[in-house]
């Protein structure tokens, strides 16, 4: 599946309008805002049809995965939303991860554990929320809102320690970027070796003016953990941009003017059986773009290309409020 | 970080010593009750909705009006059965009324955290939680029963409990 779809779920009492983009969503938040309601809506829909007195509208098949059956059920479901309620405990197996990584679905999964096999955004993470009630009707209308916001994990930071998730191309950059000046030459930069070990990372620096710099685009899973670390500790600052592939795409390095229409709407290209998550599609759109260019890139191997000064200025120009001059 | 050793032991709760305060064991714990809504459902009494600290929580969390035993007034669902809670607060129940099991607490919203501290005041409270809940920014006695540390706030709370959610 691809696309932004939008989903509309009512009955005489409540409504719900949302819009799913990716293949993977996660609704959190407090009790009582209605996330169970909805996904027994989309089943009773599914199920029994208009005779339901349920009405959903999308143009795409909405479906709920649950119990112990989970498998044989979900090999049957094809370009489909599917939705998991909490108390699904099979949501946090390394075999679901597994098992829907191929698929042509999206997944909207209710739940409040990190589900750190699971490739998702920080972008995706919903809470649900009363938009209010209209007119003379009796019906309470229902949102998503991002839990997290832009401003959350897009600060202004002047860091003495970064710590990258990449271990790679992404960690080879932001070493080549603090070797730069008389200033960024006292910066540590370490990479975390991974999304798993950021938390250890940040809680054995305490004290240090810290900057995080990890793909947004797979980070989801993490994000509660270093939000309430942001939130106990002002030295600690977050940037979660897709991927640094994605940065050296929006950066204009490659002067093609297809990129950035491509960024702008990447919903409209990313297949979701193909790419577990937008940054492997990034990824693979830079590998193919520079192909056979002086910027050829490689995920492993930072080409020294990317580390002259033309190129770390245009990429740095997209970290905004990031200072590593 | 301060972090305070904790000696007074209570007793034990399915095998583990726990301590007369709120006590977490975070990260996936088998023997917890994970599915809160199923054992609710099952297991629940007439007597625990019409509680006066049930009726109290289930106006706070859920905004709902407890009318008797088996009917509560939603604002949105209109009249419901207790089945038919939130899964916060069908939790908070099987908590304040089984306190010889482990529950499953990321069944609830951080809305649900200040009953959480408030039910192991009245008495010691074991629960298990698979996410970082908030606490909010006052102060508490919290064991972290995985390394058997006590904390009072969630500036203490965070940098222990993260490493196993």
């Amino acid at each position: 599946m691809r696309g932004k779809h939008r989903v509309i779920v009512q009955n005489k009492r409540i409504r719900y309008d949302f819009k799913i983009k990716r293949n993977i969503t996660i609704i959190r938040g407090d009790s009582a805002t209605g996330k169970t309601t909805l996904v027994d809506m989309v089943r009773e829909y599914f199920e029994n049809g208009d005779s339901s007195a349920v009405v959903l509208d999308c143009d795409k098949q909405c479906t709920v995965l649950a119990g112990r059956t989970w498998e044989a059920q979900l090999s049957v479901m094809h370009d489909s939303i599917v939705f998991i309620d909490e108390g699904n405990d099979f949501v946090t197996s390394r075999e679901f991860a597994s098992a829907i990584q191929k698929t042509d679905n999206y997944y909207v999964i209710v739940t409040r554990e990190g589900l750190p096999a699971l490739p998702y955004s920080v972008d995706e993470i919903y809470g649900i929320r009363n938009s209010g009630k209209y007119g003379t009707l009796k019906r309470t209308y229902n949102e998503f809102y991002n839990l997290y916001q832009s401003a959350d994990y897009k600060q202004a930071a002047r860091p003495k320690k970064l710590i990258t998730e990449d271990s790679n191309s992404g960690f080879q950059f932001f070493q080549s970027v603090c070797k730069r000046t008389e200033r960024t030459r006292n910066i540590a930069c370490i990479s975390a070796h991974g999304k798993s070990n950021i938390f250890d990372a940040v809680i054995n620096s305490s004290g240090e003016d810290i900057l995080v710099i990890a793909d947004g685009a797979a980070f989801g899973s993490e994000m509660e953990k270093l939000m309430q670390i942001v939130k106990s500790y002002p030295n600690v600052k977050l940037y979660l941009p897709e991927s640094f592939e994605w940065l050296v795409l929006k950066s204009g390095l490659l002067s093609d003017g297809n990129t950035a229409r491509l960024l702008e709407h990447p919903w409209e290209q990313i297949e979701s059986s193909e790419y577990f998550s937008w940054e492997r599609y990034f990824t693979t759109l830079l590998i193919q773009y520079t192909q056979d260019t002086y910027l050829k890139y490689s995920k492993k191997r930072l080409n020294p290309a990317y580390i002259q000064e033309k190129s770390i200025n245009k990429i740095l120009a997209v970290m905004k409020w990031i200072d590593l001059e | 970080m301060t972090v305070v050793l904790y000696s007074v032991i209570k007793g034990k709760i399915m095998g583990m010593e726990v301590y007369k305060m709120l006590n977490i064991y975070y990260g996936n714990m088998p023997e917890a009750v994970f599915n809160t809504e199923v054992y609710f459902k099952n297991a629940y009494e007439d007597t625990w909705i019409t509680d006066p600290l049930a009726k109290e929580m289930i106006l706070d969390v859920d905004k709902s009006v407890v009318l008797d035993s088996a009917v509560i007034d939603s604002p949105v669902m209109g009249k419901i059965a207790p089945v038919s809670l939130s899964g916060g607060v069908k939790t908070l129940i099987l908590m304040d009324n089984e306190r010889s099991r482990v529950f499953n607490a990321s069944a609830c919203g951080d809305n649900c955290a200040k009953w959480i501290l408030k039910l192991a005041e009245i008495s010691d409270l074991t629960i298990n939680l698979r996410h970082l809940m908030d606490f909010g920014d006052g102060t508490f006695n919290i064991c972290i029963l995985n390394t058997n540390q006590i904390v009072h706030s969630m500036k203490e709370l965070v940098p222990v409990a993260g490493l196993y959610v």
